[in-house]
């Protein structure tokens, strides 16, 4: 770990105060839902659930950002019609993984500048196996033109490539990597809309069905339709709301830091983790929970890792004793793995989380004296790894 | 129907961009060639099961699926290098050397993109240890 040494002496660059999210809201995830249910419907649902939440009308929102994969023909400002919204700042984010961090990014800007006073940013898609697969194939030229044919099917083969990698550079097995999906299950226990919520034994686990090699189907994410939604704000706002609320202290990103030509898990994270820190005025031993993108175990460890968290070298020892043993709060909700990846929403599912930890609403699974939460999103595979690398820093503010 | 595989080059800087690219990441220029890279060793293999049981296919599209074997491919061309998702048979393993060849797809029409790894008979010598640490 290098650069935490100066990085407490920089002065924050954040200027205060800076905008909230006054609200986090989501839509059950289903796996098979009616085909009433559109994905309309699931995105609709969490912007609902994520203004009651915040303790605000949808006459008061003023701006709409929306991130999915299936909302075509339909586009944001259709959706802003068919909530009944007049907005002066409207957004749609294309970035799949890392799409809401990306929007909350430019949410904050658009606060900060006038441009909007209370935004709400959504995803959501209904996915289905069928869709799920018609989706990734056609992806983008270069996965219906060089991945399809082969076939591919599904980025599952390209990520079994990544652990295989990432396990022969730090000497993890399989009961390794399985830590991660193994405490995320015990967290779902405690999330009411995770769709695996049933304790798994390292057994199960170690028998689970191979998907492609080393993957097996607990180290891939459960396809579910859903949507997440939080509200973003002026602190002023913020503050005749019940709070608290989540401050942003920094949000940094790198997208396509490697031009695919690297080995996928050295990432773009590792190259902004200390402008992050010193721009949040934290450390990551300060965190009281980790919320991160997660659509595969191996991704998990290489976001952590580059972004400071583990604190050394050694992977294998902070996968049993920290993430399974002491259960220190990662993926509270279960995260992707254990709650399901509803398509673009799956970049909003840990923010959401991160939000609820910081208002005190995360039920069961909330942590105590939550204070500070890393928020991160990866996304979109052009060819071999996720593309998009970002991360959020939140605070406890208010309340 | 099979072909040498060959990946864009850059004719002012020699960079390779696979799949191809607009402008050349490393100089910028988009003045492109192509250049021969038949020649990989496996750095990592998976299986991919077939996705759907038989009873979740009202759609047909996959219902005669098969296992597939994928490799990524680390291959050289001279001091540069470039990494290949592909296709690979039976029997080839991480560390193995493979001769890349670009297979016109019978199934889906498309110039020549489909690739298709095959065991190197001519050089069966420079195999496992030959494999590099992908970093």
């Amino acid at each position: 770990m290098v650069g935490f040494g100066e990085m407490v002496e920089r002065e924050r660059v954040t200027t205060a105060p800076a905008p909230v999210i006054a609200g986090a809201g989501s839509a059950a995830y289903e796996r098979h839902p009616g085909v009433e249910r559109r994905t309309e419907t699931f995105i609709a649902e969490a912007v609902v659930a994520a203004l009651a939440d915040a303790g605000i009308h949808k006459n008061e929102v003023d701006g709409l950002g929306i991130a999915s994969f299936s909302l075509a023909p339909d586009h944001a400002i259709d959706l802003t019609w068919k909530l009944g919204m007049r907005v002066r700042w409207v957004m749609e984010d294309s970035n799949g993984g890392a799409s809401a961090i990306n929007m909350l990014q430019h949410a904050i800007r658009a606060i900060e500048a006038g441009d909007a006073e209370t935004i709400v940013l959504a995803a959501g898609d209904r996915m289905e196996k069928r869709e799920f697969h018609l989706m990734t194939d056609r992806y983008n030229r270069v996965a219906r033109d060089y991945l399809a044919p082969l076939p591919l099917n599904g980025p599952n083969a390209l990520f079994a490539f990544l652990t295989e990698r990432y396990g022969r550079l730090h000497g993890l097995e399989r009961e390794d990597f399985g830590c991660i999906p193994l405490a995320q299950r015990a967290w779902a226990g405690k999330n009411p809309l995770a769709v695996y919520r049933r304790p798994m034994t390292l057994a199960e686990y170690m028998e689970s069905v191979p998907i492609a090699p080393p993957l097996t189907r607990f180290d891939c994410v459960p396809i579910v339709s859903g949507g997440d939604a939080i509200v973003v704000t002026t602190p002023e706002r913020a503050a005749r709301l019940k709070g608290p609320h989540a401050g942003v202290r920094a949000i940094r990103a790198l997208h396509n830091h490697d031009q695919q030509e690297g080995d996928g898990i050295h990432s773009g994270f590792a190259e902004f983790r200390d402008d992050l820190w010193a721009a949040a005025g934290a450390r990551p031993e300060d965190l009281d929970s980790a919320h991160i993108y997660d659509d595969y175990p191996v991704m998990v460890l290489v976001q952590l890792a580059d972004l400071g968290v583990i604190p050394d070298d050694d992977v294998k020892r902070y996968l049993h004793k920290t993430i399974l043993e002491e259960m220190w709060p990662v993926n509270t909700s279960g995260g992707q793995l254990s709650a399901g990846q509803a398509g673009a929403s799956g970049g909003m599912h840990g923010l959401a989380e991160a939000v609820r930890q910081l208002r005190g609403r995360a039920g069961e699974r909330q942590v105590p004296d939550a204070e500070l939460a890393l928020a991160t999103g990866y996304g979109m595979v052009l060819y071999t790894h996720g593309a998009c690398h970002n991360a959020a820093v939140l605070e406890r503010r208010g309340g | 129907m099979s072909a040498p595989f060959t990946v864009p080059c850059c004719r002012v800087c020699g960079h390779l961009a696979y799949p191809p690219r607009i402008l050349c990441p490393e100089c910028g220029a988009n003045d492109w060639t192509r250049t021969l890279a038949d020649s990989g060793i496996v750095t990592e293999v998976t299986v991919r099961r077939p996705v759907f049981k038989r009873r979740q296919l009202p759609w047909g599209d996959w219902l005669d699926q098969e296992a597939v074997r994928l490799a990524a491919v680390h291959v050289d061309v001279g001091e540069r290098s470039v990494r290949i998702v592909s296709r690979v048979p039976e029997g080839v393993e991480t560390g193995d050397r493979v001769t890349l060849v670009a297979q016109a797809s019978t199934a889906i029409a498309l110039p020549g993109q489909v690739v298709e790894a095959a065991p190197d008979e001519a050089a069966p010598a420079r195999s496992a240890a030959a494999a590099p640490e992908s970093e």
